[in-house]
């Protein structure tokens, strides 16, 4: 039970956090509209007497620029004050047309008096409460859109999966898109929508809670909250979203601030559609139903089809004519082979292996004859400029060996293998390059002769760009 | 002139003079001005069109609490009433026109008291 202490704190801070976050909106929503409780409704234009008196209101009602329900009071108020006035001056004998010009000269040039009142409305306590509320309810917002958009997400992408199936059912296959079939590049669009969403919610949150507070017309503050939510999302999309990443996610990404500016501004002065507890109690629901039914979709594949782990790839080394070099990966594309008699006897190598990750694939080749270990030095004195050669593979998962994918005539990244006593090693930075999955690597070095010569058929690979949008734009090809 | 010196001598004190008669209990705007101008026998009336202004920034200091009732005669009005803010702001603005107003007398009368 203490174990689950700070696990309780932080699900109960969080949940208060949005409730205090979604009363504060719909605090600033009462603000912004009139309700059935505002006097708004006293005041329509039409059942304030006489034409002059609904001309002056409207024209200290343009200079007001404030939200909807102060805009209604003082309305209300100064109507109110108009009708006593009026009937006060027309007890002390004044005929009503003078007693209406009298009433409307007394209160001062329209123009000025909502000038005054929009002064007095929009203090600097009140523009500060609006700064501060603004970020907290975009805070809820953010985490509201979250959730909210994960649902939304899911939503697409089953609605997306099912008409590619009925398509597929019917004989019309769609170009595949993603360029990897890991579902990396669909769960990083499922992310960047996630956020697409929430930074929506948490813009219009922001400035709807800003103008309500601050009192004034959201597309006022809508200025602000647009430079603000395009610049701290767009860092945070463009910068700060590292994950695998393609055309379309980095797409996505990029549309993340122009999505803020539109939130703030897109029809703004509307109210924010009321999220009823049904509605969130279905979500909820629907967001549970859709991750159990996705978790068994995803056992039910991966009982029927398997891939080949990348260490079962063979590795095939130059003299070496046992089964394992049978299969053709096309290697005389890379360099012929190096002559026999230019190794010395112990070649080839023990094994090769490569593991992958952030910080890159390491690849990593043993020499050694049998079970003893051989110098790289011993071993390759008369070759120089030994290097690993990264090239584009055929695809892993179609039917054939596999090995170097044939229509390249260089590789795409080259690397000098590094001795270390009997291992030659080098790290590829694939996860920083597009397109380059999958992937072959192979050793060559030039011979005494001075021509290029493979050392070993090396291993192929699949790794995903991961990076953020910035590093997919600037990476090289 | 005369009434040109009052304008000038009002300016400034219509914080105070809506705070002293909200003291006394709720109004509305309309009766605020009258309920003025009858405790200064007619000598104050502030303006009607910087009453409002200085009413809702008292509201927005947190010095006045603005509710819409029904009032006895006619449609919903909207009724001030003064909070602890506004009477410690009445305290204040109170000792403020006091010491203002006797050195005033000092000054005009030209006699010099200690």
């Amino acid at each position: 039970m203490i174990a689950l202490l700070p696990v309780i704190v932080i699900l109960g801070s969080g949940v208060a956090f949005l409730i205090a976050s979604v009363a504060l909106v719909r605090r600033s929503e009462r603000r912004l509209s009139t309700g059935p409780d505002e006097p708004g409704s006293s005041v329509a234009p039409g059942q304030t007497g006489a034409p002059e008196i609904s001309a002056y209101l409207d024209r200290m009602t343009a200079e007001l620029r404030l939200p909807a329900a102060d805009v209604a009071e003082v309305r209300a108020e100064l109507a109110d004050h108009l009708r006593d006035s009026i009937a006060s001056l027309e007890a002390e004998g004044f005929e009503t047309e003078r007693a209406i010009r009298e009433a409307l000269g007394r209160l001062g040039p329209p123009a000025e008096l909502g000038r005054q009142l929009r002064v007095a409305h929009q203090s600097t306590r009140r523009l500060l409460a609006g700064a501060g509320g603004g970020v907290f309810a975009a805070g809820g917002g953010f985490v509201l859109g979250y959730l909210g958009g994960i649902v939304l997400a899911m939503l697409g992408f089953l609605a997306v999966s099912a008409l590619v199936a009925l398509l597929a059912a019917v004989g019309v296959h769609l170009p595949g898109i993603f360029g990897d079939d890991d579902g990396a590049t669909v769960n990083s669009l499922l992310y960047a929508t996630t956020i697409l969403v929430a930074t929506a919610v948490a813009t219009r949150y922001a400035v709807r809670t800003s103008a309500g507070l601050s009192r004034r017309a959201p597309r006022t503050v809508a200025v602000f909250w647009a430079v603000a939510g395009a610049l701290v999302f767009g860092w945070l999309a463009i910068f700060e979203m590292r994950g695998p990443q393609s055309w379309p996610s980095v797409g996505l990404e990029l549309c993340i601030p122009v999505v803020a500016v539109a939130a703030a501004f897109v029809r703004i002065e509307r109210p924010m559609p009321h999220v009823g507890r049904w509605a969130v109690v279905v979500s909820v629901v629907s967001l549970v139903v859709l991750v159990l039914g996705v978790y068994a979709v995803n056992v039910s594949v991966s009982s029927t089809s398997g891939s080949a782990p990348l260490s079962s790839l063979v590795v095939c080394s130059a003299p070496d004519q046992s089964t394992s070099c049978q299969p053709d990966f096309h290697l005389e594309t890379v360099a012929p082979m190096a002559p026999a008699a230019w190794l010395p006897e112990g070649f080839p190598m023990n094994g090769g292996s490569n593991s992958f990750g952030a910080s890159g694939a390491s690849i990593d080749d043993q020499f050694g004859s049998g079970q003893s270990a051989l110098s790289v030095a011993a071993i390759l004195s008369n070759w120089t400029d030994v290097r690993f050669e990264a090239w584009h593979a055929l695809p892993m998962n179609e039917p054939g060996p596999g090995g170097i994918d044939t229509r390249y005539s260089s590789p795409f990244a080259v690397q000098p293998a590094v001795s270390s006593g009997s291992h030659l090693t080098a790290v590829f930075h694939f996860e920083r390059l597009r397109d380059a999955s999958p992937w072959w690597v192979v050793l060559t070095a030039v011979g005494p002769d001075g021509h290029r010569y493979l050392l070993d058929g090396g291993q192929g690979g699949s790794s995903d760009f991961n990076g953020s949008a910035w590093d997919w734009l600037t990476a090289p090809q | 002139m005369g009434g040109r010196i009052r304008t000038q001598l009002l300016k400034g004190t219509t914080t105070l003079l809506v705070l002293t008669v909200l003291r006394d209990g709720e109004l509305y705007g309309y009766e605020i001005a009258q309920r003025i101008s009858e405790r200064s026998s007619g000598a104050f009336a502030p303006s009607e069109g910087s009453l409002y202004p200085a009413l809702h920034a008292l509201e927005a200091d947190g010095a006045l609490q603005a509710s819409w009732r029904e009032s006895d005669r006619g449609p919903r009005r909207r009724y001030y009433k003064i909070t602890k803010t506004g009477l410690g702001m009445l305290e204040e603005h109170a000792n403020e026109w006091a010491t203002f107003s006797r050195g005033m007398a000092r000054a005009v009368g030209g006699t010099n008291q200690q």
